[in-house]
Formats: C-alpha cells, sequence, structure tokens
C-alpha cells in the first residue's frame, strides 16, 4: 500500500470539489439478493457513534481515531443463493460513477483461490483524498464501500486485517 | 449427563426484564395516543408518572441509540477494512514475486 | 366464570397482563437476538401493541398466544434486518469455550450461542420449543407454518446442535439424543 501512498500523493487536485456520497442505485441488486447488509452513516450521526467508542478498548480506539474527521461511511454488501445471480452490467454499473478526473482505481486483484475481485478507488480533493470506494465481488456476494472524507488507507487495511474475525468473513472451515 | 433437550430447557429459560420494565411500558403507554376515552384522572395520574419515566427513558434511550450506531460504524469499518486488507495483501503477493 | 379478568373500563388489567408475561416476551426476544437492550426495548414495544389491541382479545389463552405470535414476528423482523455481525452458518460457526461434563452453567451459554447462530426460523422452532414447550402444532399456529415445516427443521436443528456441542463437550459429555 505504501505504493498506492505516492500514487495517492500524485493525484492531488486543487481546487477539486469537495468529496460527496457515490450515488449508487442499488434496486436491482437488492431486489435479486438474499441478504443485505446496510450501513449508512452520514455526517452528524456518525460524530455521534463516535462518541461510543471506547478509548479504552484497542480496536475501539483505533476505529475512533479512523473515523473521526470523516463526513460518511456507507456499506452495502449482498449475499446470493447462488453464482450468477448478479450480472458483469450490475458491476459495471457500480463502476460508472467512479471515472476520471473525480475518482481513481488504485488498486484491482482477483483472487482464483476463492474468485474474489477487490477494486479500491480514490478521490482527490484540494486536501488529498476526499473519498474510498471499494467495489468487491465474490461467486455469492457482492459488498460496495463509499467512505467520505480522508481516510487513512494503512489504518483501515490494518484493523480489516486484525479486527474480530480476521481476514474477511468467513470462519475458517478446516476445524 | 441430561439429554439435548433437557440442557435446552435450561439454558432456554424465561429470564426476567429489568426490574422497571412494567413501569416503563406503562410510562409509554401512557405517552402514546390515547385510542380510546379514558377517565380524565387516570390520564393525570399516567402523564405525571410518565413525565418522570420518560426523562430517565429518553436519556437511557440515547445511550441505546448510540450503542447502536457505534455497531454500525464497527461493522463498516470490519468490512472496508477486510477488503482493503485482502487488496493489500494479493498486492503484496505480486510486488514480492515480481521482485524475486 | 368471567372470560375475562376484573379490570378497568377497557376489560383488562393491564398492568397485571405486564407483569404476568414480561419474562415470556423479554425471553423470546432475547434468546432470538441475543442482546438485552433490543430485546427489551422489543419487549417494550409488543406491550404498547397490546394495550392498542386488547379489545380483539378474548381471552387469557388468547392474550399468550397473541403475545407469542407477534413477538416471534417482530423479532425474526429485526433478526433479518438488524444490522448484523458477519453471519456464518452453523456449521462454521466459532466454537464457544470448551466446557467440561460439570460445567452446567458454561454448557448453558454453549447452548444459547449456538441456538443464536442458527438460522432465524429455525431459531424461532427451537426457542418456542424448549423455552414455552410448545408442541408442533402450536409452534405451527404460532408462526403461521405447516406443521410439518415445524418438525422437520427442529430435527435439523437438533441434529446440528449435537453435533456441534458434541464437538465441544467432547467424547466423556455422555450427551444422548433423546427424544424430540
Amino acid at each position: 500500500m505504501k505504493a498506492a501512498g505516492l500514487l495517492i500523493a500524485s493525484l492531488l487536485f486543487a481546487g477539486a470539489a469537495p468529496a460527496q456520497q457515490v450515488k449508487w442505485n442499488f434496486d436491482k441488486v437488492a431486489a435479486k439478493a438474499s441478504d443485505t447488509v446496510d450501513v449508512s452513516l452520514s455526517g452528524s450521526l456518525l460524530q455521534f457513534a463516535t462518541k461510543f467508542l471506547s478509548d479504552s478498548d484497542k480496536d475501539e480506539a483505533k476505529v475512533k481515531k479512523l473515523v473521526g474527521g470523516l463526513k460518511g461511511i456507507y456499506v452495502k454488501s449482498f449475499e446470493f443463493k447462488k453464482p450468477g445471480e448478479y450480472s458483469a452490467a450490475d458491476v459495471e454499473s457500480f463502476r460508472a460513477p467512479l471515472r476520471p478526473p473525480d475518482w481513481q482505481r488504485i488498486v484491482g486483484v482477483h483472487s482464483s483461490e476463492d474468485g474474489e475481485n477487490v477494486e479500491v478507488y480514490i478521490e482527490s480533493d484540494s486536501n488529498g483524498i476526499g473519498g474510498l470506494a471499494i467495489i468487491a465481488t465474490e461467486p455469492k456476494e457482492l459488498t460496495l464501500v463509499n467512505i467520505v472524507g480522508a481516510i487513512d488507507l494503512d489504518s483501515l487495511s490494518e484493523l480489516g486485517g486484525q479486527f474480530g474475525i480476521p481476514e474477511g468473513l468467513e470462519v475458517d472451515k478446516k476445524k | 449427563m441430561a439429554p439435548l433437550e433437557d440442557e435446552l430447557r435450561s439454558a432456554l429459560r424465561r429470564r426476567d426484564p429489568s426490574p422497571d420494565f412494567t413501569e416503563r411500558v406503562l410510562a409509554r403507554v401512557a405517552a402514546a395516543p390515547a385510542r380510546r376515552a379514558r377517565q380524565p384522572w387516570v390520564r393525570w395520574v399516567a402523564a405525571m408518572a410518565a413525565t418522570l419515566l420518560l426523562a430517565a427513558g429518553g436519556l437511557e434511550y440515547r445511550h441505546y441509540q448510540g450503542e447502536r450506531a457505534k455497531d454500525q460504524v464497527l461493522l463498516a469499518v470490519r468490512i472496508a477494512g477486510s477488503k482493503l486488507n485482502k487488496a493489500q495483501k494479493k498486492v503484496q503477493m505480486l510486488t514480492h514475486r515480481s521482485n524475486s | 366464570m368471567p372470560r375475562r379478568p376484573p379490570a378497568t373500563a377497557c376489560g383488562w388489567d393491564f398492568a397485571s397482563l405486564v407483569r404476568q408475561h414480561q419474562a415470556m416476551v423479554f425471553s423470546i426476544a432475547w434468546h432470538l437476538l441475543r442482546d438485552r437492550a433490543v430485546a427489551e426495548e422489543l419487549a417494550q414495544d409488543v406491550f404498547l401493541s397490546l394495550h392498542q389491541h386488547q379489545a380483539e382479545l378474548e381471552s387469557p389463552e388468547h392474550v399468550q398466544f397473541w403475545l407469542r405470535r407477534v413477538t416471534t414476528n417482530r423479532a425474526l423482523d429485526v433478526a433479518r434486518r438488524r444490522l448484523r455481525r458477519p453471519m456464518v452458518s452453523l456449521e462454521n460457526a466459532p466454537e464457544p469455550v470448551a466446557v467440561t461434563s460439570t460445567g452446567d452453567p458454561l454448557l448453558g451459554t454453549a447452548l444459547r450461542k449456538l441456538v443464536a447462530a442458527l438460522p432465524e426460523k429455525a431459531r424461532a422452532i427451537v426457542v418456542l420449543r424448549y423455552q414455552e414447550d410448545l408442541d408442533p402444532a402450536e409452534i405451527a399456529r404460532v408462526l403461521g407454518i405447516p406443521v410439518g415445516t415445524v418438525k422437520s427443521q427442529l430435527q435439523r436443528a437438533l441434529a446440528l446442535l449435537r453435533e456441534k456441542l458434541s464437538r465441544v463437550v467432547g467424547q466423556a459429555s455422555g450427551l444422548s439424543p433423546g427424544k424430540e
């Protein structure tokens, strides 16, 4: 992610418009999903929530520091009964708003082990990173993340690796 | 050792809510819009009790809302962080491969 | 004998109804949701609704049936819609801490966690069966589903719970299948 950090630094746009929530339309995909996780925390609600994060809990203190200055956190994760329930066109519709000059894709990876693709986009503003978007696709799951505001990617990634159930949502099936 | 069903009955036995649960329900009932005509004095007594109980209940509800919002933040960070972590690890792996 | 207990103009002694049934309502919500604050909030909502609908209820048995049905349905709605910890299927659920055969309280905790990891409908069936001691026909009426579905889901849930619990407790537990 250090290489990504340099890329981010080089993509600063002076005088760019302030970052805003990505306008995704979830209707089509939501209609096909068997289950949905939905987080929508904007501005004042996010700041209200931050007050309840404990300084004495290690993870919560890190999260408190991470989200302190953010303007919004939006997560939609759709689960499907079987592979193929959502289409490439569906995914493309989520990529559509994430185009230059406002957005840049900084990472796109594919895991052949579990068939997961992860694409990471950042939005730059005059102060640096103004927003983050992630599109993660798996055969039976589609996750979209949008964070509005300056977010520390390294801290967020670190939290994702050690927080609760490590490295993703699934418990190791080998027992 | 008891059969599983007995253990389930024991594990899932009823539990009491908090000691002032009934009072809080009555306070909410008193505060809710009336659907039927009541004796005026009953409404007055209920309103007084509701005022006292709601003052305490309001703070507690705000705390409850805050805890729920906190859970949402933690869940969102976990999901976002796990996806980003996965991408980072893959990039690191590919970088390591190309350098070796 | 009058069908309704002596009461206010509405026909029921509402406060007595709350006291009589609060443990049942709260416990159904808590065992389905595993969140005390949410369960209490939901239980309060149910009683608020009861107050608004009490004129429609004809007997103490009807009240009890109504409370079980409304509480269970609302708790299932909340379980489906609420923000949740990342879901894992029961087969992949993290193992509770290993317990010894004498650790009944720990066994109870382990069982409650395993029940909480069941899919929502199966969880409701297990709770209504073992908390409320309802038979499959009564459970089917509460949930509005066929009796056959209740029986098959109950069998599968128990089989899963046995398998999961046996891994926790180990060979020495002696947990026997028992009758359903």
